[in-house]
């Protein structure tokens, strides 16, 4: 069961003048602008092209979690809004087979979702695609990235972190790397030892991670999550059948997950198979389905919660409180 | 017509379609809309074994001495406690609505037996196609439905479960109940589930089908295959959904796909009554299911093929049986899941106790709701309720007990059973 956070107690934004016209808010909106230039020059560097992500499609990732897709009138046939552009990143591995994105999405998450201080109705993801790569090669990159945010950001506005009560000795253990991988049935395990019971078969819960989190100096991996757990598009262990060759990475210090990526499916019959598995027609996907038929090449990515490493950053209760234009599910607002 | 006779053949049938076409594959259109359809009593009930059945007490009754004992004085059938929990929701007697096929007769009357259910505190579930059928917020679309459910539901009581087929899946219906502002109360009191509806009793195998005009079959031409019924120039049109492809596997992933996403709303499971029932009922449990619940061949509210009504599915006393043993699974007890439901013809407490003593927990009423709230809009189904529950107190206190649970195999006698041994399902893989 997901932790509720009575109304009462749900942290709400300010009218929209008076949170842009904040310190805090101009300060986090300069360390965002410093996020965004780390992410380009160290992706860049690593041979990346960078993408501009599309806004609306027939379909977008059907998610987990409960989020609903906003429909869009597309002269008369139904698109979606994005929830986000997997699909879209897999096909354009066929011409750059390293890509990225600093994607704008749109989720619905469910309403208990308005006080987790993490969720957001739009937010931002770094969206990362590598062709032929593995999971590994992915954790690795998610890794390295975010050490190269950390880094540019605390060396090059200390000042800013510090007005917003952060201290980077925080951040020092994570710039040595070397972040632990738990598996999934691990953390299952830890989470039992912390007194925090969590589904063995459904998504490490909010709360659960709330408490992992805490429990370490530096970011970490949780890896395998169950098949049922995640998007058809998560590849399943050849080897261990119901196990994803997935994997989240989690912040320290009570932040939970930052980044979820996975090795992907490419295979046109388990595409169509997964799809089933999570109760939908698969003609719904015919596009995608027939890009997958003639050949989507193997790849690995992730995507990474633009606001949630800020919030992470600077040290914020909620992801409202760094992003310009907030909006909270199901609070009616600007 | 000619002089051509052919006696012994079914020569009526066979001139009926060659006036009408594919048309006669159903009963008379004229009944469409106003009849509800499931199979016919007159091949039906003389031989079903369900209805059949002889409950027989015993004339030494131990648990009636437990309850003289309890009670200090000798019990009488108003002793018998009705409530129990089904599917995840208490429940003040063995009974809950099921989803009514998405004809024009479970849309009028929808409203009706919902208000009457919520009142009663009796589980309801709403049917696939609602969204597509209705629309979400108007008369007696989804959101209509659960709001005339919850006006009276008492505290702590009943449940609405609402249903998604494959098609249902496309319009997203769970995901839009589940973050509606208007069902949180639902939500947070523990009295929302989902149903996955992998198949349905009167056409097992098929999907959804209903019968619908020109102008409705040009507005469901993009999300639904419509066909004239009886080809070009006909002006009614056959409105057909997919049944959807279960395995074992995509069985197993979706319900713990629904326990993932949803995990505050109550998961059910609605199987048609197939051959490997038993083996898909065990599944669904595994998996995490709250309730699965069984539609015998008897059942049905909505349009089939009379193919369908005489020939295709197991009876219900049939699924029962074969599930039953598989229910009776002792590493259950105590949870909050694992509820065996079943539906076909119920009405009376007959009928329901047979079932129940055989192993079912509860009983769903379809056309029953349907007939009672046509028959008067404000009390018919509480009225139908009302000699349910004393009928049931009858004849449970008659067998020596005082709570569903009690109920066994032993209390009931069936007909020799046509169905001797149950065939073995195809272990054959997919792929």
């Amino acid at each position: 069961m997901h932790a509720r956070v009575p109304a009462a107690a749900i942290s709400v934004p300010p009218p929209l003048g008076d949170h842009l016209s904040l310190p805090a808010t101009r300060d986090i909106m300069l360390i965002q602008q410093e996020v965004l230039f780390a992410v380009r020059e160290h992706l860049r560097s690593r041979g990346f092209v960078e993408l501009l992500s599309p806004l609306t499609g027939p379909v977008t990732d059907p998610g987990g979690r409960g989020a609903k897709q906003l429909d869009v009138d597309f002269y008369g046939h139904r698109y979606k809004l994005m929830t986000s552009a997997i699909l879209y990143k897999q096909v354009s591995l066929r011409g750059f087979p390293r890509l990225f994105y600093i994607a704008p999405n749109v989720r619905a998450e469910p309403l208990e979702t308005a006080g987790t201080g993490r969720h957001l109705f739009e937010f931002h993801q770094i969206d990362v695609e590598i062709a032929g790569a593995s999971r590994e090669e992915a954790k690795n990159e998610a890794a390295d990235l975010l050490i190269a945010i950390v880094r540019h950001v605390t060396e090059g506005v200390p000042d800013l972190l510090a007005s917003l009560g952060r201290d980077i000795d925080f951040f020092s253990a994570l710039l040595q790397g070397g972040f632990e991988t738990r598996t999934h049935t691990d953390a299952v395990a830890d989470l039992s030892g912390y007194g925090h019971s969590q589904d063995s078969g459904s998504e490490i819960d909010w709360e659960a991670e709330r408490v992992l989190s805490r429990k370490y100096d530096r970011p970490f991996f949780v890896t395998d999550y169950p098949k049922g757990s995640r998007g058809f598009y998560d590849r399943e262990d050849p080897d261990r059948p119901g196990v994803l060759r997935n994997f989240d990475l989690l912040a320290h210090g009570g932040y939970g997950e930052l980044v979820s990526g996975s090795e992907r499916q490419s295979d046109y019959a388990a595409i169509v198979k997964g799809i089933r598995e999570s109760g939908e027609n698969p003609a719904k996907y015919g596009w995608y389905l027939e890009e997958a038929r003639r050949g989507i090449p193997a790849s690995a990515g992730f995507g990474m919660g633009l606001q949630r490493v800020l919030r992470y950053l600077t040290r914020t209760e909620s992801l409202w409180q760094v992003t310009a234009y907030p909006k909270l599910p199901g609070v009616v607002s600007a | 017509m000619s002089a051509l006779h052919a006696p012994g053949f079914p020569e009526e049938a066979v001139r009926d379609r060659a006036r009408k076409g594919a048309r006669a594959v159903f009963l008379d259109e004229g009944a469409y809309g106003r009849a509800v359809i499931g199979a016919r009593a007159d091949t039906v009930s003389a031989r079903d074994p369900l209805d059949l059945a002889r409950l027989i007490p015993p004339v030494f009754m131990p648990r009636r001495l437990e309850k003289l004992i309890d009670l200090a004085g000798e019990p009488l059938h108003s002793d018998v406690d009705l409530s129990t929990r089904i599917g995840g929701f208490d429940v003040p007697c063995p009974l809950y609505v099921s989803a009514f096929g998405s004809t024009q007769v479970g849309a009028d009357l929808a409203l009706v037996v919902g208000a009457q259910a919520g009142a009663l505190g009796i589980p309801m579930v709403v049917g696939e196609n609602v969204v597509a059928g209705q629309g979400l917020r108007t008369g007696s679309s989804l959101f209509g439905r659960l709001a005339s459910y919850t006006a009276a539901l008492p505290e702590g009581l009943g449940g609405v479960v609402v249903q998604q087929s494959t098609e249902d899946a496309d319009a997203e219906v769970w995901n839009r109940v589940y973050s509606d502002p208007s069902v949180t109360p639902l939500l947070e009191s523990g009295r929302l589930g989902f149903e996955l509806k992998v198949g349905q009793g009167a056409k097992p195998g098929l999907g959804g089908l209903t019968l619908v005009d020109a102008h409705e079959a040009r507005r469901y031409a993009a999300t639904h295959q419509v066909d004239q019924a009886s080809g070009p120039g006909d002006d009614l049109w056959l409105r057909s959904s997919t049944p959807g492809t279960f395995t074992e596997e995509i069985l197993d992933q979706q319900i713990r796909f629904m326990r993932n996403n949803f995990p505050r709303a109550r998961v059910w499971v609605k199987l048609p009554p197939g051959r490997d029932v038993a083996e898909a009922a065990r599944m669904a449990w595994e998996a995490g299911a709250h309730a699965v619940t069984v539609d015998g061949a008897e059942g049905g509210s909505g349009w089939a093929p009379s193919v369908f009504l005489d020939r295709v599915g197991l009876p219900l006393h049939e699924c029962v049986r074969r599930i039953g043993s598989t229910h009776a699974d002792p590493s259950r007890a105590g949870t909050d899941r694992g509820t065996f439901l079943v539906s076909g013809r119920m009405w009376e407490a007959g009928r329901a106790v047979a079932a129940m003593a055989l192993g079912a927990d509860a009983v769903g009423l379809g056309r029953a709701a349907l007939i009672a709230a046509d028959e008067d809009p404000e009390n018919g189904l509480a009225n139908l309720v009302s000699a349910f529950r004393l009928e049931a107190a009858l004849l449970i206190s008659a067998l020596g007990k005082y709570a569903i649970g009690d109920l066994e195999p032993e209390d009931v006698t069936l007909p020799p059973s046509p169905w001797p041994t149950p065939i073995a399902s195809d272990p054959r893989p997919v792929f």
